[in-house]
């Protein structure tokens, strides 16, 4: 009986044992390598560099060629270390305060993300790198947002926290062969996008993919709020300028106009299920002949689709649209080699990496457009300089809060499902929101 | 242990091994033993529960930021938030897919596989169907929850589906994972119980090692058939096992968190959300890392009284038993 004892003795504990404590850290300094640069004068020091792209990536081709830069003109060597966004995104506020701690690293841009870290000082300021490198100068005013921080770790004002040095955005992919053969002509008003959903339709294909379950249909509810809407509205939106209004005609129209093309089937009720990958290769299976996602799908797209031509437009009707700078370069609080990591971040900034970063299928923010050559790649600039001519990267529907990701997918998928109604569907958007945002406007 | 008496003996050579320590001295010696483990269930255990505890008595934004007392301000948050009472409601639901499901399922397959394909069809296929039932528990939870994912896709492409349209004669499109009537956490419940059911099977096999053969060939020259014999020799004898496996599995249900994660991600709506996945959400993505605490301490209380409850049944029931 007291062996049986010991054994639920020993149950309870083991059952204890996943609930760990969490605490604030005490930050500790590092010296810092010698600011100036110089053929290797770094030799025999180690950068350890992040990232979470896929060395086919066009970023992770620009990369790498950077680390080849930075290795031949610093004699440092390059610790180049993987990741996943989802796994980063998840363990950075505490890999980037621990002694693990990457020297330099690619990571989210936004409120929720990079705003956090740099509000409870797990990344560092780089106000005087920016100053020593002129960095500001190479980014565009929708781009350098996301580089800087306030003390609450909102975009937009405050101190620079992080380094963007390539640009996303979202539009709609189209399968070309289906227009054709269905007699479809590529949108440039949202009447015309509804004639066509309605034309394959009546043909029997479902027009549209998306995935409720993650980031596409949030981002499709929020381009269609912004094309009713004006940059006032999304300062208000992603700075808390002033309160949103729940019940607008921006919000309204986006809500009513997605619960009316689900139930004229325009988009079918399974998007509630899938991810993102799932709707990505319904689309790229030829299944669908729409699609609307980000800039990060381009490449994918060129190398995956065997089947039929893919065609690229931006969505029809709008001056805003979602997209951003990308992801950015921010040094964490425990980086060993903050020098090193400035030096490392200036390349990635450089017109030749700039220019590579293009060529393969990027969207650089600082090189000359005219050194890109690839006819892919140019028309995915000429898509993106078309949204920068009328200023209208908008950033991402879940940057209000730290949860909105979440929130908003969650709202989506009871949106397709019929649990929420248009108006019970704000209405839990509104609490959301406002829940965070108001402990953040009364400090 | 009990009180040594002691024992007079002739001298012994100092070559000699290790004498029975005596009265006084014999306390500390044993208590000596008990030092590393105490020190590492402290160090592992009750600091991090205890420096939980005390988060969650602060907002906390995480990082470097400061702390700030906001006494139990959280605790009070915390039960008038829904998605919290949702998850707590959602494990009911999970007890059952962890705990009833598995433990009487696995009690019938255990007593079947010891007591009738044993004896008809000798060891060896008992101790392979059972491993069998096993493997589930073996395979990692991220390969078993993206199998399923593929088993349970909305369209036309998921199998189940696949399947049930072909028995239908009709296309089947039952969106598994993200309709809105409770397929979802139904879902997560067959994949959990599927994933489980090993556990139990393994330990009451077990255990039936250890039944007195003869209760069963007495059992059975009385008359008895299977279910009897279940029910008057196989239960009675393996209860404190039936116990082990309640409790163990019932802490594993209230701390349940990677079969949400991977196949549902705590939708749709967050109709799916349990509490150690809020608390990791809450945790990773929240403004807030002393909420985050609070709803782990919650977890932890809540783990704490119910293996208390276990025990004292069970003692009650050896104490009936005795």
């Amino acid at each position: 009986m007291k062996y049986r004892k010991r054994i639920v003795a020993a149950a309870i504990a083991v059952g204890a044992l996943s609930l760990g404590a969490c605490s604030s850290g005490s930050g500790s300094t590092t010296t810092p390598a010698s600011a100036s640069s110089g053929a290797g004068q770094y030799a025999g020091q180690t950068l350890k560099v992040m990232d979470y792209e896929g060395a086919d990536s066009a970023m992770g081709i620009a990369w790498a060629k950077a680390i080849q830069i930075f290795e031949a003109q610093t004699g440092a060597k390059v610790d180049h270390q993987s990741t996943s966004f989802e796994t980063l995104n998840a363990s950075a506020s505490q890999l980037f305060d621990s002694s693990d701690a990457p020297d330099v690293s690619e990571y989210n841009k936004g409120n929720g993300t990079a705003g956090q870290l740099a509000a409870t000082g797990i990344i560092q300021n780089l106000d005087d790198a920016y100053a020593k490198y002129g960095w500001a100068d190479k980014l565009g005013a929708g781009i350098s947002t996301i580089a800087k921080y306030d003390a609450n770790g909102v975009m937009g004002s405050g101190s620079y926290y992080g380094v963007p040095n390539y640009g996303e955005f979202v539009f709609l992919y189209f399968n070309q062969d289906m227009f054709t053969k269905y007699n479809v002509k590529v949108p440039t008003t949202e009447a015309e996008l509804e004639t066509a959903m309605q034309t394959f339709k009546d043909n029997g294909v479902t027009p549209m993919t998306t995935s409720a379950q993650e980031y596409p249909m949030g981002q499709l509810w929020y381009q269609l709020a912004l094309s009713k809407a004006n940059r006032q509205w999304v300062n208000d939106y992603q700075l808390y300028q002033h309160p949103i209004d729940w019940n607008g005609p921006e919000i309204t129209y986006a809500t009513t106009t997605l619960k009316s093309w689900l139930d004229k089937g325009y988009i079918s009720k399974d998007v509630s299920g899938m991810k993102a990958e799932d709707a990505g290769l319904q689309f790229i299976n030829g299944q669908v002949p729409m699609f609307y996602s980000g800039s990060w799908w381009y490449g994918r797209m060129l190398t995956d689709v065997k089947t039929f031509k893919v065609g690229i437009t931006n969505w029809p009707g709008t001056t805003l649209t979602p997209g951003s700078g990308g992801n950015i370069w921010v040094i964490p609080a425990k980086s060993k080699q903050p020098e090193l990591a400035k030096i490392f971040i200036n390349i990635t900034m450089s017109p030749e990496v700039q220019a590579l970063l293009g060529e393969s299928g990027g969207l650089p923010v600082a090189a000359n457009t005219a050194d890109v050559k690839d006819p892919n790649a140019q028309a995915l600039i000429k898509l993106f300089n078309e949204v920068n001519a009328r200023d209208g990267l908008s950033f991402y529907p879940d940057w209000p809060t730290p949860t909105f990701y979440g929130d908003l997918n969650g709202v989506m998928q009871g949106l397709v499902n019929g649990t929420y109604s248009p108006e019970q569907a704000q209405a839990e958007l509104k609490n959301y929101y406002e829940t965070y945002v108001s402990t953040v406007t009364k400090k | 242990m009990s009180s040594l008496t002691r024992i007079v003996r002739p001298q012994k050579r100092p070559a000699e091994a290790a004498r029975i320590p005596e009265r006084g001295k014999s306390k500390l010696g044993y208590w000596l033993y008990f030092i590393p483990g105490a020190i590492l269930i402290s160090v592992v255990i009750f600091y991090p529960i205890v420096r939980n505890l005390r988060l969650s008595l602060y907002h906390w934004r995480g990082g470097r930021a400061a702390e700030h007392f906001t006494g139990f301000d959280n605790w009070f948050a915390l039960f008038h938030d829904s998605a919290f009472l949702q998850s707590f409601t959602n494990i009911a639901l999970v007890v059952v897919a962890m705990v009833i499901v598995p433990t009487l399922v696995g009690l019938v397959i255990a007593a079947a596989l010891f007591d009738v394909v044993g004896r008809r069809f000798g060891g060896k296929i008992s101790s392979l169907l059972r491993a069998t039932y096993y493997l589930p528990q073996i395979l990692p939870i991220a390969v078993a929850g993206v199998m399923f994912s593929w088993i349970l896709k909305p369209n036309g492409d998921g199998v189940l589906n696949q399947i049930l349209s072909g028995i239908a004669g009709h296309a089947v499109t039952v969106n598994w994972l993200g309709g809105q009537y409770s397929t979802a956490i139904a879902s997560a419940m067959v994949l959990m119980i599927w994933i489980q059911i090993g556990y139990p099977v393994v330990i009451f096999m077990a255990a039936l090692q250890r039944v007195e053969p003869e209760l069963y060939e007495a059992s059975e020259l009385d008359g008895a058939n299977w279910f009897q014999r279940f029910r008057a020799i196989t239960l009675p004898q393996i209860r404190p096992e039936v116990f082990v496996v309640s409790l163990t599995t019932t802490i594993a249900a209230l701390k349940v968190f990677a079969p949400i994660f991977i196949l549902t991600m705590g939708g749709p709506s967050k109709s799916t959300y349990v509490p150690s996945f809020y608390a990791y959400e809450e945790f990773i993505k929240g403004p807030d890392k002393g909420y985050a605490a609070t709803i782990a301490s919650a977890i932890t209380i809540v783990v704490f009284l119910v293996a208390v409850i276990f025990i004292k049944v069970q003692t009650r029931s050896e104490r009936k038993d005795a």
